[in-house]
């Protein structure tokens, strides 16, 4: 499976975010899983390049909601940093040249949500990624009517 | 780790990179039901959404007054700015009503934001932020009304559906639960309303064809307590009013995305429900369509419907009736005073839904008219596929979701009037979950427009004066005990009017437009107001010719120069 390919997979059939995803792998390079241990906890891995200024991958994909264990490694031999979506707060972690760190993160999902790099010289530079949580909404919370038609 | 690698070390909270403090004095440890029933007994706390549960949005607080308002000035100002990408950066509005306990202020902001800020300085005390999917289907922009606080939690929806407890001491979740389907175009916009044991919010989605509900949960625990749909099902009360054959119903729309009020005696409260979907494309949904465009008067104990009036019978107008329903006596009789999008101020005994008085309340309506008795002759509305029809008020309405005020000493109602039309063209569509479905090409006037403040008796519905402005009001009005109405402009102006004559008597220039619910407060005998000030949310329907705009972000308090 291809990179687009698996970006139509995703979050079912919802056009909007495979269109707006779509555009990400043309900076970043590539799609990455989380994986869920033994332990049931998700973790996953993003690193920045040597001078390309991108996320790899561009697109980390979690299978579900809830927590996930987030190793940053920082290739690159400028200094970086990521601003990360989480309940309760962003979580930010400084990455100086050649450094790794971790973050942990709450996600609910489903959905698309933006992580960057939010320093003077990075802005605008494309250090921009997505973490994808697949999914669907609790049964309980749902409407209670028949199945709809999606696009 | 290898050891060729700088330890960065572990990401930590954004918060802890700024001045926040982290904590908030426990000052909503004690906040019962019964303090929020007897809200306006301690003037110096806005406990509730509308300031006490029966929606009036007054306080008695008069320190600051018709003789000195010339001398406010600001006393603080909190600024929120964003970080990295967020959802919805384009349509983010500042809204909310900002509650005040015994000094400490809870506020939310647009994406998830939740602050708790001391009343007297501004400083954060501590800061919540959700993580909000950037795909979240916003039905009409980056918004958020408000909370609600109780028992030590401050309570608070979020764009993606979820209702969340907040410790109230330092802003950590107790308690998370889901309540709408973001697939289906469902999300969260209402300030929560506590009632009793009870958190109760309504749904927002009505442009998705989603069914409209409202939740209750347990204030400790989040147990799911009830649920409330507000288009029945086949064979349920009122399904009648819907086609037989098909799933209209399933698609109908009638959220609840403007919190309700509550009369304790009556045990009853009054929640307006939103537009049928699609907006305006009436062939596929035949019939009065209840419960949508209507006040349904509901039991909190079990969440059952026991009365409703519709204001709007098969809605194709986009005439949203979500807006408040101010709770008021008058010659000993129980009424409820409410502003429709279509132009008119409906006043109904509250105690069984019968209709007392209806009465025009801007200057142009000319989609329909509705007599003394309440029969509605709608005149011009999209009938014919691709042929556009105008009419006033817009979709936006005569009045938007901001709220009136009803002042005691007066017996004055206060509304934000928006005298705006539009060109709607009726372009049928198929309905396909999680996609808009308006059924028409919707433009409003950007031209041709007015607005102002006005007062109406609710005794003879007639109007007692008028404070005219260029372009309409879209922002909450605030009515105290100092006998002074409040009202922020589109063009960034924070007015004080007379309450007994309209006159403007202070001023000041905010740097953007209001879209929120000012409120009011004191701490040691200082009485302070305060307005969040953000311009955006559904600008291209209320207001296009502002559309431009600077959007703002930040909390502007006032108050009188300390002696």
């Amino acid at each position: 499976m291809n990179e687009m390919d698996a970006l139509a997979g995703l979050h079912g059939s919802d056009r909007q975010v495979g269109s707006m995803l779509g555009r990400l792998p043309l900076r970043g390079r590539r799609l990455g899983y989380a994986a869920e241990g033994p332990d049931g906890r998700l973790r996953g891995r993003v690193r920045i390049p040597l001078d390309e200024m991108v996320w790899d991958p561009a697109i980390l994909v979690m299978p579900h909601g809830g927590e996930i264990e987030l190793e940053l490694t920082n290739d690159d031999q400028n200094t970086h940093c990521a601003l990360l979506p989480s309940n309760g707060d962003h979580q930010f972690l400084w990455l100086p040249n050649n450094s790794r760190g971790t973050a942990t993160l709450e996600l609910d999902g489903p959905g698309c949500y933006w992580f960057s790099s939010i320093i003077g010289n990075d802005e605008g530079q494309g250090l921009i990624g997505a973490i994808v949580v697949q999914g669907s909404t609790p049964p309980e919370a749902r409407l209670d009517r028949p199945p709809q038609p999606r696009s | 780790m290898t050891d060729s690698y700088v330890d960065a070390g572990h990401a930590v909270d954004q918060a802890s990179l700024s001045g926040v403090v982290g904590s908030a004095p426990p000052v909503v440890r004690d906040v019962t039901y019964d303090r929020i029933r007897e809200a306006r007994s301690e003037p110096q706390n806005w406990l509730t959404y509308y300031g006490a549960y029966d929606g009036q949005r007054y306080s008695p607080l008069d320190h600051v007054n018709t003789e000195n308002v010339r001398r406010l000035a600001p006393a603080w100002v909190f600024q929120a700015g964003a970080s990295g990408l967020y959802a919805g950066p384009s349509t983010y509005s500042f809204e909310a009503a900002p509650l005040v306990v015994d000094g400490v202020m809870y506020v939310s902001g647009w994406d998830g934001w939740v602050w708790a800020l001391d009343g007297r300085t501004g400083q954060e005390l501590w800061r919540y932020k959700h993580a909000i999917p950037s795909d979240t289907q916003l039905c009409c922009g980056n918004v958020n009304r408000g909370v609600a606080v109780a028992k030590g939690k401050v309570f608070v929806v979020t764009l993606n559906a979820h209702v969340l407890a907040l410790d109230a001491e330092t802003g950590e979740c107790v308690w998370d639960k889901t309540y709408g389907d973001v697939q289906a175009g469902e999300s969260g916009t209402v300030a929560p309303l506590v009632v009793k044991d009870l958190v109760i919010v309504g749904s927002s989605g009505g442009e998705f064809g989603v069914r409209g509900h409202l939740d209750a949960f347990d204030v400790d625990t989040g147990r799911h307590v009830w649920r409330t749909y507000t288009v029945p099902r086949p064979g349920e009360p009122g399904s009648e009013t819907w086609p037989a054959d098909g799933e209209a119903w399933a698609r109908g729309g009638g959220n609840l995305w403007v919190t309700g009020t509550f009369d304790p005696e009556l045990n009853l409260m009054y929640w307006g429900t939103g537009n049928p979907a699609p907006d305006f494309d009436g062939s596929v949904r035949e019939g009065d369509n209840l419960y949508t465009d209507s006040v349904i008067a509901v039991d909190p104990d079990n969440g059952e419907i026991r009365w409703h009036y519709q204001y709007n019978p098969h809605d194709l107008w986009d005439y949203d009736s979500n807006m408040e329903h101010i709770l008021f006596e008058l010659d000993g009789r129980k009424l409820l005073g409410h502003f429709n999008k279509n132009g008119y101020f409906f006043v109904l005994d509250r105690t069984n839904g019968e209709l007392v008085r209806v009465t025009p309340f801007v200057d142009r309506i000319t989609w329909g008219e509705i007599d003394a008795d309440g029969t509605v002759t709608a005149k011009v509305f999209p009938k014919d596929e691709g042929e556009p029809v105008r009419f006033w008020p817009g979709p936006g309405g005569a009045k938007e979701w901001t709220h009136a005020a009803y002042s005691p000493r007066t017996q004055l109602f206060y509304v934000p009037v928006q005298d705006v039309g539009a060109e709607i063209t009726l372009r049928h569509r198929e309905f396909k979950e999680g996609i808009p479905y308006w059924g028409a090409g919707v433009v409003v006037d950007s031209k041709d427009m007015a607005g102002s403040v006005s007062a109406f008796d609710p005794a003879t519905g007639k109007e007692v004066w008028r404070w005219r402005n260029d372009v309409p009001m879209c922002a909450s009005v605030l009515a105290t005990g100092g006998d002074l109405v409040f009202a922020g402009e589109p063009t960034g102006e924070f007015n004080a009017f007379d309450a007994r004559t309209g006159k403007l008597l202070w001023q000041f220039q905010t740097g953007s437009g209001h879209h929120s619910s000012p409120t009011t407060y004191s701490i040691d005998g200082r009485q302070y107001i305060a307005v969040p000030v953000g311009w955006g949310s559904w600008v291209e329907g209320f207001l296009p010719g502002m559309f431009g705009a600077p959007h703002g972000d930040a909390l502007f308090v006032f108050a009188l120069p300390e002696e």
